[in-house]
């Protein structure tokens, strides 16, 4: 099995996110994306997901385009992902946001579901055994039967990660898993991440968490302003010279900062004032 | 965990009451049931209409309650399920139909309407869906009142046959309320079960979030779709019933005030909810008619009843988690 991306490049009108990024990834291991903010990590998942299309390049799975497969489609190549900011079914339970991962199994079923009642037992019975087996397999099972919504974050975000593993992927892509996370649960996570490294999966996981990212990746991708800037393993990156300047800035860069914000204070004034006018502009004409 | 054995010995005594809670459920619903005929004949219409609002509203809930899509223009499907009727089983064309062919029709046409309009606006949501919805049932009325040669146009449709269902003939309000109870029966079970299937799971997953749901693998489209037509099937069905029943059809019976009035007894019953959507049926039918006493009056309080009840419960008057199961386990089932 193969994942790659193939000189992929991706624009936001004149705004250039992903400049020509190649990256290739191999099942069992587990990758890391990092990069300041801006740097165009989620973009990648995004695209890889369906969610942005790409302005060119190809991302390939076992050969396959997926550029050219829709949202659905991709998902049941064996792409799979988690959200920045969460994003599981609130209003269904814990045990629900995973049965209705089975769709794609079940759905040429569903007519004997409805009007045989032995089958939909069955049905319904291989449904909820899968699904309390993967919430175990989470420390999730007391939560079964609550909306998503109200499960603790921390539960939330692993939530995200038992749904995404449902889909059976070969590819599971992480946005953030540790963000917002405790470090009692940020250790959690980590156990439960490399227990999931598998002979047929391939991880990428997006992540600000240096620690996290050190600790578990095999490989890792820098990227920064759009473009890979390194890559290599946890000890090779943290020694790049590059890669220390892309993260703290160079001299130049933080005297650009401090430019930036000085001026977005000016422009505030001025739309303040702007703002005065035209109160008082309205009020003459009334 | 002081309390357990106590939480433990009711749950026992609560499993020792189904035989008698059962008993006495089963001898007031099947009392109810069978007094019914008895009443007068308008009582008796009043009650037919409230099981027919009752279909159709079911049906709606698929597509409102379930997937989460507004339709405003449902009764479209219900006219189309009338007119299949009154062409099917009329003089008009000189056709005559067996009734359960035409019951089958109509559910067929129906549906296939439903995926007809489904196809071009499902990639619509909120509003703009509700105002395409909108313009599709009043676009099917105004082709009723216009297509003369297919419709008769405003005149209608008349002295449709009186209908036979192996070997039992309809003619009177009472057998309609039977056929209207039992079919009520057979839509709500199987609309339950479906909202429980594999496909009402998905259904729930794109009313939270469509995005996240084509995310993990389901087709979105198809899925709306199959909502859209399940629905509209069940609305060419109570179509056909309302025909053969009323023995007329004209443009006049489906105007946008019947999808409107659908719509409000989902929304006011209880969104997704079958108990609501029954209860619902029964106070938004009923009500207008035990106003009539009001004369001028009687708009005007049944309006101002419904903003109380919407205001007061602005989840349906029985929300989406009291549903069957816990109707059942009041009645000592389950």
């Amino acid at each position: 099995m193969s994942f790659a991306f193939d000189n992929v490049s991706k624009n936001f009108g004149a705004v250039v996110a992903i400049r020509e990024v190649s990256l290739t990834f191999e099942p069992g291991r587990i990758y890391s994306i990092i990069g300041p903010n801006g740097a165009g990590k989620s973009t990648l998942i995004n695209m890889a997901a369906g969610s942005y299309s790409v302005t060119s390049g190809d991302i390939l799975l076992d050969g396959r385009r997926l550029t050219a497969l829709k949202k659905y489609q991709i998902s049941r190549a064996g792409i799979a992902r988690t959200y920045q900011n969460i994003r599981l079914f609130d209003h269904m339970t814990a045990l629900e946001n995973l049965e209705v991962c089975l769709y794609r199994e079940q759905i040429g079923h569903v007519v004997a579901e409805i009007l045989l009642p032995a089958r939909s037992r069955a049905l319904k019975a291989d449904r909820t055994a899968r699904s309390m087996e993967a919430l175990r397999r989470f420390g999730l099972e007391a939560y079964g039967e609550q909306p998503a919504t109200s499960l603790p974050y921390g539960s939330q975000k692993l939530l995200e990660i038992a749904r995404a593993i449902m889909t059976q992927p070969k590819v599971l892509m992480l946005d953030e898993p540790a963000a917002g996370l405790n470090m009692s649960e940020t250790a959690e996570l980590r156990e439960k991440l490399v227990a999931m490294r598998s002979d047929g999966l391939i991880m990428i996981v997006i992540e600000h968490d240096m620690n996290l990212v050190m600790s578990i990746s095999d490989h890792i991708y820098v990227l920064h302003q759009g473009r890979t800037l390194a890559e290599g393993s946890a000890a090779d990156i943290q020694s790049n010279k590059d890669v220390q300047e892309a993260y703290l800035g160079s001299a130049g860069e933080l005297d650009e900062i401090k430019r930036s914000v000085v001026g977005r204070q000016n422009r505030v004034r001025i739309r303040l004032d702007a703002g005065v006018v035209r109160h008082r502009s309205r009020g003459v004409s009334r | 965990m002081h309390d357990q054995p106590i939480e433990r010995l009711a749950t026992t005594r609560s499993r020792r009451l189904p035989a008698a809670g059962l008993a006495s459920t089963a001898v007031i619903v099947l009392a109810t049931i069978a007094a019914v005929p008895l009443l007068e004949t308008y009582q008796i219409r009043v009650i037919n209409d409230v099981l027919i609002y009752a279909l159709l509203a079911s049906a709606l809930n698929i597509v409102i309650g379930y997937a989460g899509l507004l339709d405003l223009g449902f009764v479209a499907f219900f006219a189309i399920g009338a007119y299949s009727y009154a062409l099917l089983d009329s003089p008009f064309f000189g056709v005559h139909l067996p009734f359960i062919a035409a019951l089958a029709l109509g559910a067929a046409f129906g549906a296939g309407a439903g995926i007809l309009l489904g196809i071009p606006v499902l990639r619509l949501r909120g509003d703009y869906l509700a105002i395409v919805t909108l313009g599709f049932g009043e676009i099917i009325r105004i082709l009723l009142n216009n297509v003369d040669a297919l419709t008769n146009g405003p005149k209608g449709i008349m002295r449709l046959y009186t209908p036979e269902l192996f070997g039992w003939t309809l003619s009177t309000p009472q057998d309609f309320y039977f056929l209207l109870l039992g079919l009520v029966a057979i839509v709500f079970t199987l609309v339950y079960r479906l909202e429980k299937s594999v496909l009402g799971l998905a259904w729930a997953a794109i009313r939270e979030d469509q995005d996240a749901a084509r995310g993990i693998g389901i087709n979105t489209t198809f899925a709306k779709l199959c909502a859209f037509s399940t629905s509209a099937s069940i609305g060419g069905l109570a179509g056909v019933i309302f025909a053969a029943y009323q023995r007329f059809v004209s443009p006049e019976s489906f105007t946008f005030d019947v999808s409107l009035l659908i719509a409000l007894i989902v929304v006011a019953g209880g969104i997704g909810n079958l108990v609501g959507v029954l209860v619902g049926a029964i106070i938004l039918v009923v009500l207008p008619e035990a106003l009539r006493g009001y004369d001028q009056y009687r708009m005007l309080i049944y309006g101002i009843v419904l903003v109380l009840i919407i205001m007061a419960r602005p989840r349906g008057i029985v929300p989406r988690r009291y549903g069957i199961e816990w109707a059942l386990r009041m009645l000592g089932w389950k």
